[in-house]
This record gives C-alpha cells, structure tokens and sequence, in this order.
C-alpha cells in the first residue's frame, strides 16, 4: 500500500507540479476572469458617432413626420435610459456594483450608454416628393458606400406603401414599408430606424382612426413581471439563466476533470513505456500496484481541477448572492460521479496508454472512448429541456455515459426519482468494475508489449486471454 | 544455506517462437552467476521470469526462498536491458523514489544517495534532471537504482551495453563491491569476455536452450583444447619441423603465431621445454580455453560450418551496436 502512495504521489507531483499544469488550470482562468473585469473598461472605444440623412418617400404624408421625432437626439437618449433602467432592475445587485456601480444618475446612464452603444447618432430626416423615383433615390446609398463607411451622406431610404395607414379598400390587412440601407451600417442603427417607422406607421394608423393612443397603448400593455421561485428556504426570483447555466457548468466541470485526468494518465503511461523506465518499475510494484498508484494519482489531480473550479463558481455565485441556487447535495453528487466516471474513463485510458509504444498510436484507440464521453455533452441540451425523457432515463444506466446524465439531470430542475439516482450509481459501478478489469489485463499485457500498436480487436483479445 | 535462484523446467513462449524451453538453474546464496549467450537466446526472457515480470508458460521458480519474486521484490535488485529513468526527474528524487519503491525508507538514505553518487564520480548531478545526463552518465544512475536498497540478490541484464571502457571497469568494480557485500549476482552478458572477466561460474543459453552450466575452472578443465600458442624469435624459423616432436599432433599457422596440437596423453611441460629448445620462442604459452571458443564449440555441433564467423560475431563486443541503435 506504501508503494501505491508513493505511485500516486510522484504521478501527482509530476502532473500538477510541471509549468503546463499550472499554466492550464491556473492561467487559463485567470485570464478569462481578467477579460471579464477588463471588457466594460473596453467598451469606452465604442463605435463612431453616425451622422447622416434618412430619405423618406412617404405617399401617405402622415408618416415622416413621425419619424423625425421618433429619431431626434434627445428621444434616442431618453429611450436608452429607460432601458438601461429597466436592465439594472433586472440584474443582481452584485452583478451590477461588478458592472460599473449603481451611477443612476442622467449622465452616468449617457456615459455608460455611450460606452456600450457609441453616442446618440445625429440623425436628419429628409422627406422626399411623393413623386419621386426610388431607382434615382437609392443612388445616395451607393455613393455614400464608395466613400468611407463612417462619413456623412445618406444612410437608408425608407419607401412606405402607398396603404401602410389606409386599408385598400377591400383588403384586411394594411401595407407596410421597405428600408434600403448603405452597406456597413450599423445593425442597431437600423434597428433603431425600423422601430421608429413602426412607431411612426401606428400613431398614423391609430390618428387616422380617431383614436388616442395614450388609450390605445394603455389598453394594450401589461407589464412582464419576473416569476418568484418558492422553496421551503422563501422566495426568490427565478433566475431562468442561471438554472440552465449551473447543470451546464456542473457537467462541463466534470468531464473537464475526467477528460483532464484521463488525459494525463494515459500521457505519463505512455511516457514510463516509451522511457523504458516501466521495467524497473515492475521489478519493484506489481502491474496492479502501478496502475492503481498512477490512477489514484492523477484522480488527485482531477479532484485538484475540480476543487479549483467548483471554489472559483462558488465564489462566484456567492458574489451575485445567488449561492442558494446550488444545491449542497449537487456538490457531493458531482465528487461521486466524478469518482466513478473517472475511474471508469481513466482505467480505460491506462490500459490504452500501456498498449501504446508513443502518444501518437494512442490517438487511434482513444477515438471510441472520447466518442462516449463526449455523448452527454451532444445531449446537454435535449436532455436538460426534458431530464425524464425516455432517452435521459435510458442513458443514466449506460456506463460510462450514465454518471454525466445523471448528473445534468440531478442538477436540473426536474431531478429524477431516488430510485433511478441510485440505480446510476450502481450502473457507474459496474462500470468501474468492468474497467478496472479489462485495464488490469491489458496494462499488465501491454506494458512490455512493443512493435506494432494494437488495435482496439487486440486488447479485447488480450483481456479476455490475460 | 540456501539457493537464491532455483527454476525447474521454465518454459516460455511467443506465439510460436520458444524462448526458453525446459530452464532448470540452481543459483546458490552468495555466488556470482553469469548468463550468457548471444542476442534472442533467451537471456532477457529467462531474468524477466525470475522477477516475476513475465509468466512462465510451465515451470517452477523460486527467488529468496519465495514461490515468487513478487514476495521478495524489496530484496532484489535489478537492472534491466532497456534502461529507463523519468527524463523530467531530478537524479537525487529518482533515486529516492526507486529505493522507496523498494521499501528503503532510512533515515539516512539521502546521505547514502550522495555517497553512492560521490563514489561514482556524479556528486555534483544530485539537483540535475535526467535528462541532462549524458548516456554513459544515465548508465550509472540506473545502476545506481538497482544497488541503492542494499538488495539481497541483484540482477544485471546486460550491465556493460554502452559504456566506455573506464566505466565498464567502474561497474564491474561496483559488481564486485555488491559480490564482496554478500549480495548473490546474477548477469546477463552477449560478450563473453565481461563473463571471464568477472563472474566463476557461467550458464550459456543458446536458442532458449541451457548448454552450459559451470565453474569457469571446471570449463577450463573440460575444454582445455590442447594446444600451446608458439611465436619464434626468427619469423623466418622452419616451425612446420616441430610436428615431429614427440606428444606434437600437428602444427598449423593462425595468422602470427602457430598453433600446435596435443596428443592426448602428451606431458604439457616436457613438450614445451622441448619446443623452447628446438625453436627459440619469442612467446610460447599453453592455450586457456576462452567461453567464446568453448560456445562455439557446444553450439557447432549444430550448427553448419558457415555459420562459425556469425556465431563469433554474435558474441564479441562489437555485437552491440546494431542493437544498441535498435534501442
């Protein structure tokens, strides 16, 4: 058992000690985290100001007027601090003191709308004679694309239909507009125009109809309210992100971890064979002593990985006062499948790593495990919209496959029943079981195995004559 | 006091080559036993079942008294053909992992890998990695490994492959060393001569077939081939006229001395004080049989003529090269 620590030990010393481990589970994060705090700082550089002209041909003569207010300077600026109003409510107030402080102030909400979004664009509103001809009215559009994206000149024409606020007689339906626009303009811009025709478009319609909007909009509107989960803990808001994001993060984490360790693992067996190195140490160990102290050594490691991350979401839930929403149990389930779906995987990976003369052989043989593995991640989204589909019950007790279904479905917001939690636990089990086997034949085969790699047909061949 | 190695019948074979067929071999406590033999004869095979690294098709083993060597790993050392150390490893760390791995936790191990290490001419390597190390450099480290836990019985696959003449020496002085301590040692060589050089009794294994098994005294006796080596003063000397000397069988030139034959039932001493004086010798000696003669001569029989110049080929130093470059 001495022997198997000390195994374990270097295999573990030798993974998460070198400059590349570091660098990939400690750097890596950092990094990302970093870019997060730096991005908003960023966005300060944010797109040009736009200044230009929208023609209008407006048949009716009700519409462009409408437009033109609707795009003034002042009235874009207004409607983007009733957004970001309504944003801010929305958001946890950790998350919006991270996102740059709670400055509701008029100009505060200017500065950060600007950051985000670039400056109010100038827009002027040029109505064309109805009479004109849209050929000859598109020609600006042209030419403002030739010269540079960002300068004056006209940016989109906007043909409304002769019936877009009077029905044609006879017809059940009114008539609409089309918006041509230069090349490379902005997305938001255009957005921004279609909103304020359609504004346009219903206050004429709803004029011409002698009605008063005010009413109109009043009668139509009910507020969109956020749904409250009720737990035995109290109210809270739902947070439908986060619950679609957290068995997503937890089943990311854990085939990470798998994938890393088994990585790894199959890496440092290749490496002892090709060394030549795995002769003396089987004069010391037994075949069985080896794998099980390299395969508790990088389940260290993996377990390392895992901590690391859980600790960083932790941290990271705790900060947006959403700690609640991770359940104490999803944690202690996660260390177990991991437990299982790495021994699982991992053994696969030794005896692959052990039938191999150089990593390169190893990528043939790898191919079907990393193709089960990566089954759970194909599912994620079918299986968390629906965690008790026929295929999710069925797949929770395919090992090795089982122990990341069950775990998407544990964390879901439909968790399946006890009975089927355990039935998994008991499948990852044999799983192992039937794993560790088939490794132990084969590592102690393969170890002193060199020449040609074995194909997938030999191992097998090799575990059931070893 | 008992054996350290007994194995009776071992058999092991790949697919449909036989590696070694039928191996019986009695190592006594204490001895210092060499195999030998040329590259394929089964050498490698034969050690790796005694440790218990591979199965024996058939057969019994016993290692220290155990049923395997599996019980006794802690008291054996080994070196296998195929050296390996973690390239990425400090030399002072592998050599404290290993001798864990061999059960050797002392508290003064530390103090005995730096003295090892003085002693072999590598103090100032402790804190390098391996793989900075020259080749030769390597060599001694993994020696090193296999010794470093004081083992009870210790088991050298090829000890001398790739190593200069100086450090050839160097580690047949560290064999003795571990010998003169009371370690029983078992080595594998395809040079004979690290064989007569070092160890008093040799077993040959040829084809995985035991051919030979005994005291380089006793082998000296059985082949003694009978002949004196004989070299005159005067290259110019009539020596074909000494065939006529009682006790002279025949006398046939090898390249610049002559070889003359015994009768069976001549007296050795009479017939060269008689050479001497026919001849004026530069150099006149008995001839010692060499293990290398003495294989060819156990193997010729099955082999054709033709294949003498390979088999000494396959026995001699230079042998090594081809294989070394395979590794």
């Amino acid at each position: 058992m001495r022997k198997i620590l000390h195994i374990a030990e270097r295999e573990f010393l030798a993974t998460a000690g070198t400059k590349a481990f570091i660098f990939a589970v400690l750097v890596a994060p950092a990094v990302l985290g970093l870019l997060i705090l730096v991005m908003p700082r960023m966005w300060r550089d944010g797109p040009p100001r736009v200044e230009g002209e929208i023609a209008i041909l407006d048949p009716t003569g009700q519409v462009a007027t409408g437009v033109q207010s609707f795009l003034q300077p002042d009235r874009i600026a207004e409607r983007r601090q009733d957004a970001y109003r309504k944003m801010q409510e929305a958001m946890p107030p950790a998350l919006r003191a991270a996102a740059g402080g709670e400055d509701t102030s008029k100009e505060g909400i200017e500065r950060a709308f600007e950051s985000a979004l670039g400056e109010v664009p100038r827009l002027s509103i040029r109505a064309l004679d109805s009479g004109s001809d849209v050929e000859a009215a598109k020609h600006p559009l042209k030419e403002a694309t030739a010269k540079k994206p960002g300068a004056p000149g006209r940016l989109a024409l906007v043909v409304v239909h002769a019936d877009a606020v009077e029905r044609k007689p006879g017809a059940d339906r009114f008539g609409s507009y089309d918006l041509f626009v230069r090349s490379k303009l902005d997305d938001r811009l255009t957005d921004e125009i279609g909103d304020g025709i359609r504004d346009a478009i219903i206050g004429a319609r709803i004029r011409r109809s002698g009605l008063d909007r005010g009413q109109v909009e009043a009668l139509t509107n009910v507020d969109r309210v956020a749904s409250r989960t009720v737990t035995t803990a109290g109210e809270g808001r739902t947070n439908e992100l986060l619950n679609l994001l957290i068995p997503a993060a937890l089943l990311g984490l854990l085939l990470m971890s798998v994938l890393m360790s088994g990585q790894y693992l199959l890496t440092t067996t290749v490496e002892e064979k090709s060394n030549r190195v795995v002769e003396v140490l089987l004069s010391a160990v037994s075949p069985m002593e080896l794998m099980v102290g390299k395969i508790l050594g990088q389940f260290a490691v993996g377990l390392l990985v895992l901590a690391l991350y859980l600790g960083l979401g932790v941290i990271a839930l705790l900060s947006f006062a959403s700690l609640g929403l991770l359940d104490p149990t999803l944690i202690a389930f996660l260390l177990l499948f991991y437990l299982l779906a790495y021994l699982s995987v991992g053994a696969l990976m030794a005896a692959i790593g052990s039938a191999v003369n150089e990593m390169r052989e190893a990528q043939g043989l790898m191919t079907p495990v990393m193709m089960i593995i990566m089954i759970p991640w194909i599912l994620w989204m079918p299986i968390s919209r629906d965690p008790n589909s026929p295929l999710a019950t069925v797949l929770s007790f395919v090992p090795p496959v089982s122990n990341f279904v069950i775990m998407l479905r544990l964390a879901s917001s439909t968790p399946p029943p006890l009975w089927q939690t355990l039935l998994a636990i008991v499948a990852g089990a044999a799983g192992v079981y039937a794993s560790l086997w088939f490794a132990a034949k084969v590592f102690r085969i393969g170890l002193l195995m060199y020449g040609k790699p074995p194909s997938f047909a030999t191992l097998i061949r090799w575990a059931r004559t070893g | 006091m008992s054996d350290a190695i007994v194995l009776r019948g071992l058999t092991k074979t790949f697919g449909d080559t036989v590696a070694v067929r039928e191996l019986d071999l009695v190592v006594p406590q204490g001895a210092l036993y060499g195999v030998i033999g040329p590259n394929g004869a089964g050498k490698t095979t034969a050690i790796r079942m005694i440790l218990s690294i591979l199965m024996p098709d058939r057969g019994e083993i016993s290692v220290l008294g155990h049923r395997s060597a599996m019980e006794a790993k802690d008291r054996i050392g080994y070196l296998p053909e195929e050296r390996g150390l973690y390239k990425r490893m400090r030399v002072g760390q592998f050599l404290d992992y290993m001798a864990r791995l061999k059960g050797d936790e002392g508290p003064d191990l530390r103090a005995r890998i730096r003295a090892w290490l003085e002693r072999v001419d590598l103090a100032e390597v402790e804190m390098k990695r391996c793989e900075e190390l020259s080749k030769g450099m390597q060599q001694k480290v993994q020696f090193l490994a296999a010794i470093i836990h004081r083992p009870d019985l210790l088991i050298l696959d090829e000890p001398f492959s790739g190593l200069d003449p100086v450090n050839q020496r160097l580690v047949r002085e560290l064999v003795h060393g571990e010998h003169q301590r009371g370690a029983t040692v078992l080595f594998s060589t395809h040079v004979m001569v690290h064989a007569e050089q070092l160890c008093d009794h040799v077993v040959m294994i040829h084809r995985g077939v035991k051919v030979l098994d005994d005291t380089i005294g006793s082998i000296r006796t059985r082949f003694d081939p009978r002949s004196v080596l004989f070299e005159p003063l005067d290259p110019a000397a009539d020596v074909d006229a000494l065939a006529g000397i009682p006790g002279v069988q025949h006398v046939r030139k090898d390249g610049p001395v002559w070889d003359i034959s015994l009768t069976p039932t001549a007296d050795r001493a009479s017939v060269i004080q008689m050479i001497a004086a026919a001849i004026p010798p530069a150099r006149v000696e008995l001839r010692r049989p060499s293990l290398e003669d003495v294989f060819i001569n156990i193997v010729s029989e099955a082999a054709a003529e033709g294949d003498h110049a390979t088999l000494r080929a396959a026995v001699r130093e230079d042998a090594g090269g081809p294989r070394e470059a395979r590794a």
